[in-house]
């Protein structure tokens, strides 16, 4: 194993790195550095051992924090490159081609598209806006900053959830800057809507029935905010689309679990153990969702680097992102 | 010895006794010994003015009531009547768990007075019967007490000495200003991190930017570890041991609560007394200080920090406000207008009438206001029946009660109003300005000064002579307004913007920063005046700069003269005296004198228009010959001959074609004349001997000299040796 990925696999571990476009980009420059310190075994041709050796480091990220649909995509564009090289280059030129492929994917996709998103979204908030934003998207948390830069007046409501409270940091950064911020958890949402012009949220990944798979909590938010007739913005780059179609709104088969006793415990508050005794009981079990899935019903429109489009043209980007990769 | 021991264990278990059945006291003192709300506190006392439209001293007390105590004794000084005029309406007096009595004194000065009257009393009536609170009645607190005081009570119990424990909370200062939320200046403390002893405290301004505090070396000899925090605040809630007011009693100097007593407690060792600090996490503790505190304890109540003191509860006989969305609170019977926009965190009261079009926001409206058309209110506290009419702005101001703002006047950031001022139509009331209708008193006695320094019996006469005053005199605001705009006090003019209510302007910030910045930078090129922490690698390095190029402009300054000399033929005294000061002027050596000199002699001899080598030789012959007395002035010691001859050589080498053939026979002509001994020329030959080969090209020149020098002090010291057979 190369050490850059069992480095980047530990960061997942403990949590150290969160956050699809975080480990999208620590993962890719992890294969940077495999694919840098590789070289082709004797008898071996390089298209084939290299794509076995990525996908043995891509099976120990997997065994350390289950791959993020994003990540997949990731991986299967480099996979793609690996088994489009052409036989005719020399070890190092495939080498050097991939490294650059990979940066540019990183570029491009990533970052690249980030701006994009922060362009058509910053189109959106007007002056006097109450925005309303859950947990701690990159994405959304660029547009705020944006949009505060070009002087525009609003206020961001930010709501979190136990146990991981992200939201803390997002307001930390924004009140940082100078936003006019509120923070509430998710319970007081129905209560806090009632004000809200606009609500941003981030996802994890898009599927291409228009369903956001996002950080759990976020359908629960969209659904409120349907209900008050708020617009719901989802900011998502393409490269986080997918064409599967997702109908189980609760758990689906991908859903990750993360540790119940953060939720069995306070952080912080030794005094609240009312589960002492309990924890090993059979007929209790703690259900820690990492991510849900909002249906499209309750999504006004999503921003990607392909422009703002409804939900219902998904299958559109996910086909022309298909398109533009194979090529 | 044991019988004692015995004796001190058995009253340690009467004294439990006893503290089991005490209790639970506090001293509040119903003033602030300060003259920070001044104008305003010339009328009322602080402890009633009101935040968020209750008095101060509601807050207090019903802290202090929901907190467990039992009796509390308000020390009244300045308008004294007045409080207990309000404690006697309020139902505190016949409230059932708490006993509130008063205590009136009108001498004491500072608290320290206080504490002292109270000592007095206390002989004759024993009022205070233990560990008591000490607190002053401008504190927002809802921490609870009753355990910190048993806390206090164990210590005590295992350590006499332990006679106070002093509540402290986080609070960053901001690192521009180095001032707390509260308007405070920064805090410096030191604690024991185990037993939460305060070692140092530290308030007083600190001059550099950086910060330096002191801690005594001693410290650190007696404590293992020492934790020093600047992040702290002192809430000022203080739990006391009687000894705390017999020490008052014992030092009657101390007048300051901090920058006396603990600081005095800190210092002596005699006595050994230990102060221990408590931090509070939870719970909320402000004390309203100055006009920054009022405005940033206003906002924590409004933000519900200081919950169950908030505005939507009756806490003290207070009518509970509704809250509404955004944190805005509004009394039930409020008239507003459907095109007033009143925003986030506001707090308006009863009867009060809001008309068309207002903005109102992050403000607080005490009852019975009227408030016109068209007025913008943004970040003002307007207290009770202020009457302000159509088209006024009103920004980050106190407007304090019965006010009256005619139309489309216009406060500026800052601005206090006291009581009944008028202000003028369309008049403009310049930031920061305090507004008055009583006049400034003129002489400023110490920053240890009463609210009202005059016996309260004035405020009467005052208050008669007011209309007469508002009739007659023709007012500063405006040809129908009333009131005298007060000065600055001089120093704290500078100092305004930090204490005001108005928040720091942007400019001034950047200011600040431009100012850090600069004395950054200053740091860098300057050694500070005082320079005690500086590292030494600066010193030494301009010691190594300073020299060479102080070495330059003094040779410059020695030719300059030289040549004036020369040409001027001043006599040799006066020039060695000119050369001298120079000399110490550039704190030059002797040898350094030499070596100058001689650069410039010869420099001149060069500078003088010759043809030949040895016309040359002639210019510099004479020049040496005619100045020889003033060379030998500072040629006395061999080092200096030395130093002359590598000085003349170093310019050899610079004009090698000029000077270098004449190198044996100037130096001759220099030992011919007595200007240099054989032993330098010698010696220096010595030192020659081992350098490199491009550098003795001189020394080889001059061997033939050299070795005739040594020949001829050969047979000196052969005839010396004759001689002394002789004898």
């Amino acid at each position: 194993m190369h050490p850059a990925v069992y480095k980047v696999g530990l960061q997942y571990l403990s949590g150290d790195i969160s956050g699809g476009n975080a480990r999208c980009i620590a993962m890719l420059q992890a294969f940077q550095e495999v694919v840098k310190d590789y070289s082709t075994p004797p008898e071996k041709t390089l298209n084939r051992d290299m794509a076995a050796k990525i996908s043995s480091c891509v099976s120990f990220l997997r065994e350390c924090r289950p791959l993020s649909v994003s990540m997949g995509n990731a991986i299967r564009f480099v996979k793609n490159r690996i088994a489009k090289l052409p036989m005719t280059l020399s070890e190092s030129e495939a080498k050097a081609a991939l490294k650059s492929d990979i940066e540019r994917f990183i570029n491009e996709k990533i970052i690249g598209a980030d701006t994009v998103i922060v362009k058509h979204a910053v189109t959106k908030i007007r002056d006097g806006d109450v925005l309303l934003t859950y947990g701690s998207p990159t994405a959304v948390e660029m547009v705020l900053l944006h949009a505060h830069e070009l002087g525009k007046k609003f206020r961001v409501l930010v709501v979190d959830s136990r146990p991981k409270l992200q939201g803390q940091l997002l307001l930390r950064r924004l009140i940082k800057r100078g936003i006019n911020c509120a923070y509430t958890h998710i319970n007081a949402i129905s209560y806090i809507m009632h004000q809200v012009t606009k609500v941003f949220l981030g996802a994890s990944s898009v599927f291409s029935n228009g369903t956001v798979y996002s950080r759990v909590g976020t359908a629960c938010v969209a659904m409120v905010a349907t209900a008050f007739r708020v617009p719901v913005l989802v900011c998502c780059e393409a490269y986080k689309f997918h064409e599967r179609v997702i109908l189980d709104y609760s758990i689906c088969s991908s859903n990750e679990l993360g540790d119940p006793n953060a939720i069995s415990k306070v952080h912080g508050r030794e005094d609240i153990n009312y589960f002492d005794g309990l924890t090993n009981n059979a007929n209790l079990k703690f259900l820690n969702l990492m991510y849900d899935a909002t249906p499209s019903d309750y999504i006004s429109m999503i921003i990607t680097d392909y422009g703002m489009v409804p939900p219902t043209s998904v299958p559109v980007i996910v086909r022309e992102y298909q398109k533009e990769h194979l090529l | 010895m044991g019988a004692q021991k015995k004796g001190g264990g058995a009253r340690v278990s009467e004294d439990a006794v006893e503290q089991s059945r005490q209790r639970l006291q506090a001293i509040l003192l119903a003033d602030s010994f300060a003259t920070k709300f001044r104008p305003v506190t010339l009328e009322r006392p602080k402890v009633l003015l009101p935040i968020v439209n209750v008095p101060m001293i509601d807050y207090t007390l019903a802290w202090l009531e929901s907190a467990g105590i039992e009796e509390v004794f308000v020390f009244c000084c300045a308008h004294s009547m007045q409080v207990i005029e309000y404690l006697e309406k309020s139902e505190w007096y016949s409230h059932p768990n708490l006993l509130v009595r008063t205590i009136e004194s009108h001498k004491s000065i500072s608290a320290g007075d206080a504490l002292r009257y109270m000592y007095e009393q206390q002989t004759e009536t024993s009022q205070i019967q233990g560990d008591f609170v000490l607190v002053s009645g401008d504190t927002v607190s809802n921490m609870p007490l009753t355990d910190l005081i048993q806390e206090h009570r164990e210590r005590k119990k295992k350590d006499e000495k332990a006679i106070m424990t002093m509540v402290i909370k986080q609070s960053k200062s901001s690192q521009l200003t180095h001032q707390s939320r509260l308007g405070t200046d920064q805090l410096f403390i030191a604690v024991d991190p185990l037993t939460k002893q305060l070692l140092h405290y530290e308030e007083d301004k600190i001059d550099h930017p950086s910060g330096s505090v002191c801690l005594e070396k001693s410290l650190l000899d007696t404590n293992p570890s020492v934790l020093v925090c600047n992040d702290m605040q002192d809430c000022y809630i203080d739990i006391c041991s009687p000894e705390v007011l017999s020490l008052f009693e014992d030092n009657f100097d101390y007048q300051h609560l901090r920058r006396h007593f603990v600081k005095g407690v800190l210092v002596d060792d005699i006595m050994g007394y230990k102060i221990f600090t408590h931090e509070i996490h939870s719970s909320y503790a402000g004390r309203i200080d100055n006009f920054r505190s009022y405005d940033t304890v206003s906002k924590d109540i409004i933000q519900r920090w200081t919950y169950p003191y908030v505005p939507d509860i009756n806490f003290s006989g207070n009518r509970p406000l509704k809250l509404g969305r955004q944190g805005i609170y509004r009394a039930s019977d409020v008239v507003q207008s459907r095109s007033a926009d009143v925003g986030a965190s506001t707090v308006i009261g009863y009867g009060t009438k809001i008309g068309n079009g207002d903005k109102i926001s992050n403000s607080v409206i005490g009852n019975g206001c009227y408030i016109g058309s068209n007025v913008v209110i943004e970040g003002s506290y307007i207290w009770n029946n202020v009457t302000i009419e159509d088209g006024c702005e009103i920004r980050n101001a106190i407007v304090c009660d019965g006010v009256k703002i005619r139309a489309g006047a216009v406060l500026q950031p800052g601005v206090v109003l006291s009581f009944n001022v008028v202000v003028g139509r369309d008049f403009v009331v310049p930031a920061y300005s305090k507004v008055s209708l009583l006049q400034q008193p003129t002489t400023e006695d110490s920053d240890e000064e009463l609210e009202y320094a005059d016996s309260s019996s004035g405020t009467a006469d005052h208050l008669s002579g007011l209309n007469l005053q508002m009739e007659s005199k023709a007012s500063e605001l405006g040809p129908d307004g009333a009131g005298y705009i007060w000065e600055a006090c001089e120093g704290a003019h500078d100092e305004e913007w930090k204490h005001s209510v108005a928040p720091i302007p942007k400019d001034k910030l950047s200011e600040i920063t431009q100012a850090i910045d600069d004395e950054d930078t200053d740091d860098e090129s300057v050694v500070p005046a005082s320079g005690e922490l500086k590292s030494d690698a600066d010193s030494i390095n301009t010691d190594v700069n300073d020299p060479n190029d102080d070495y330059y402009y003094f040779e410059k300054e020695v030719e300059g003269t030289v040549l004036r000399a020369v040409e001027e033929n001043i006599k040799v005294d006066l020039v060695t005296l000119e050369i001298n000061g120079l000399r110490l002027s550039y704190n030059m050596e002797s040898a350094d004198c030499a070596g100058a000199t001689f650069y410039s002699m010869i420099k001149l001899a060069v500078d003088t228009p010759h043809n030949s080598a040895s016309e040359l030789y002639k210019n510099a012959a004479s020049i040496i010959t005619n100045w020889k007395e003033l060379l030998g002035f500072y040629v006395k010691k061999i080092d200096e001959q030395i130093e002359v001859i590598m000085k003349f050589e170093e310019m050899c080498q610079e004009s090698p074609k000029e000077l270098g053939p004449l190198f044996t026979q100037i130096l001759h002509l220099l030992y011919d004349k007595d200007v240099l001994q054989e032993d330098a020329i010698l010696r220096w030959a010595e030192e020659k001997a081992g350098a490199d080969e491009a550098d003795k090209v001189y020394l080889k020149q001059c061997d033939t000299f050299i070795q005739w020098l040594k020949e001829a002090s050969e047979e000196e010291d052969e005839d010396d040796e004759d001689e002394e057979e002789d004898d």
